[in-house]
C-alpha cells in the first residue's frame, strides 16, 4: 500500500470530519487528493499531530481522525500515553508506518531497527488495529470512526514518496481559519 | 520545596475564573501545584501532558474547537515549547493563554535552573511571543486582573501570550 492510495482510503472515511494531518509528505499528497476545510495539514510542528487531534477529540463530539508516521510519533511518543490517559472515544490515530523518515531523505526510522509501535501502543492499553492493505485500512478506520472507543490503527506502508507532489504552500492562519469555521458546518 | 497557595495565586486563579476557563492542560510542576489544584477543585476540566510542547499541541486543539483552554506549566519548559508555539500555535492563529511560574530568581534553590530561566521573557520575546510578568509588587488584584485580561487578549488576537508568576519569591511568601 502507497502512502498516498492509504490517505486517500483515509480521507473517504473521514469526509466531513475533523481530520488531522501531519507534516511533510503526509500533509502534500493528502493535499493532492482534497483540500477540505475539515483538514488541518500541519506544515511543520513533527509530533503534533497527535496532541492536537486530542485537543480536537475533547473539545467536540465529532469523530476526528489524525495521520501521524512513524517518525512523528517517535518524536512524541508521550502522545500515546495521553490519549490512553484521556481516552476520547471519538479519537482515531493512524499511523502510517513506512519504517523511515520518508520526508527527512528516506532516512529510516527507529522502527526500520524493530521498534514496534504497535507493540508501544497496545502495550499502553489502547486498542490497536494492524493493516497492511488498503482494504484492511478501509474497514478498519470505518470500525474505529464508528465506535466509541478511542482507536489506534498501524498501517503498513510502502517506504518512499509519490513523485510530482507539489509542496503544500498554503498559509497557516488561513488553514487554521477554515478548521475552525468548518466546526460552524453541520457534520456530515 | 513547593510552596502552599497564597493571595497572588488565587487571585491568578480568579483571573482564570473570570474568564471562564473550561479546560487547562498542565505539566507536572510542585510550583504550579497550588494553581492546578485551585482550578481542579473549582472543576475545570484538566489535562496532564507529559511535555510542554504537546501540552500546546492539546490546548490549542481545544481552543481551535471554540473551548476556552489554557496551559499552566513552568517557564523552563518553554525550551521544550518553542517549536509547537511557534509553527503551531502564532502560525496558525490559535489562541492560548499559558500561565507559567518562574524559576531562577530571587527565591531559588536550584543553582542551575538560572540558566535557562533567567532568559525566558527575551527567548519568548525574540520569537514574537508577548509576555507580562507578575510579581510580589503586584497587588493581588493585579494578578487577577491581568491573567483575565491576558486570557482575552490571547483568544481575541488568537495567538499565544504567556503570564509569568514569580511564586518563589520570598516577599511572596511573606506578604501571605
Amino acid at each position: 500500500m502507497k502512502r498516498i492510495e492509504a490517505l486517500a482510503a483515509i480521507d473517504e472515511v473521514f469526509v466531513g470530519d475533523p481530520l488531522v494531518i501531519t507534516c511533510g509528505a503526509s500533509a502534500r499528497e493528502m493535499a493532492s487528493i482534497a483540500r477540505r476545510n475539515t483538514h488541518l495539514p500541519l506544515l511543520d510542528s513533527m509530533g503534533l499531530a497527535g496532541p492536537v487531534g486530542l485537543g480536537i477529540a475533547l473539545g467536540t463530539d465529532r469523530p476526528v481522525g489524525v495521520i501521524e508516521g512513524d517518525g512523528a510519533v517517535l518524536m512524541g511518543l508521550q502522545m500515546l500515553a495521553t490519549i490512553k490517559a484521556q481516552s476520547p472515544p471519538n479519537l482515531t490515530l493512524i499511523i502510517l508506518d513506512n519504517h523511515q523518515h520518508a520526508s527527512a531523505d528516506l532516512m529510516n526510522s527507529q522502527a526500520a531497527d524493530g521498534v514496534s509501535l504497535a507493540g508501544a501502543s497496545r502495550g499502553l492499553g489502547l486498542l490497536t488495529i494492524e493493516v497492511d492493505d488498503v482494504d484492511g485500512l478501509a474497514a478498519a478506520a470505518r470500525d474505529a470512526r464508528d465506535s466509541d472507543q478511542v482507536t489506534v490503527i498501524v498501517a503498513d506502508i510502502e517506504p518512499g514518496n509519490t513523485a510530482g507532489i507539489p509542496f503544500l504552500l498554503a498559509d497557516p492562519a488561513v488553514l487554521g481559519d477554515s478548521f475552525r469555521r468548518s466546526f460552524a458546518e453541520p457534520s456530515s | 520545596m513547593p510552596r502552599p497557595s497564597n493571595p497572588s495565586i488565587d487571585a491568578a486563579v480568579d483571573g482564570l475564573s473570570d474568564w471562564g476557563i473550561e479546560t487547562f492542560v498542565h505539566v507536572p510542576s510542585s510550583h504550579s501545584a497550588p494553581l492546578i489544584r485551585a482550578l481542579q477543585a473549582r472543576g475545570v476540566t484538566d489535562v496532564l501532558a507529559n511535555r510542554e510542547e504537546e501540552a500546546v499541541g492539546i490546548a490549542g486543539g481545544l481552543a481551535m474547537t471554540g473551548v476556552k483552554a489554557a496551559i499552566v506549566m513552568q517557564d523552563n519548559g518553554f525550551g521544550n515549547a518553542l517549536t509547537a508555539l511557534t509553527t503551531f500555535a502564532a502560525a496558525y492563529h490559535v489562541g492560548v493563554p499559558i500561565v507559567a511560574n518562574t524559576r531562577g530568581g530571587l527565591g531559588e534553590y536550584n543553582a542551575m535552573i538560572h540558566v535557562f530561566s533567567e532568559h525566558v521573557p527575551a527567548l519568548l520575546a525574540a520569537v514574537g511571543i508577548r509576555v507580562d510578568t507578575l510579581g510580589p509588587a503586584d497587588p493581588p488584584h493585579l494578578w487577577r486582573t491581568t491573567v483575565r485580561a491576558s486570557a482575552e487578549l490571547a483568544v481575541m488576537t488568537r495567538r499565544p501570550i504567556v503570564t509569568l508568576l514569580d511564586v518563589l519569591h520570598p516577599a511572596l511568601e511573606e506578604a501571605s
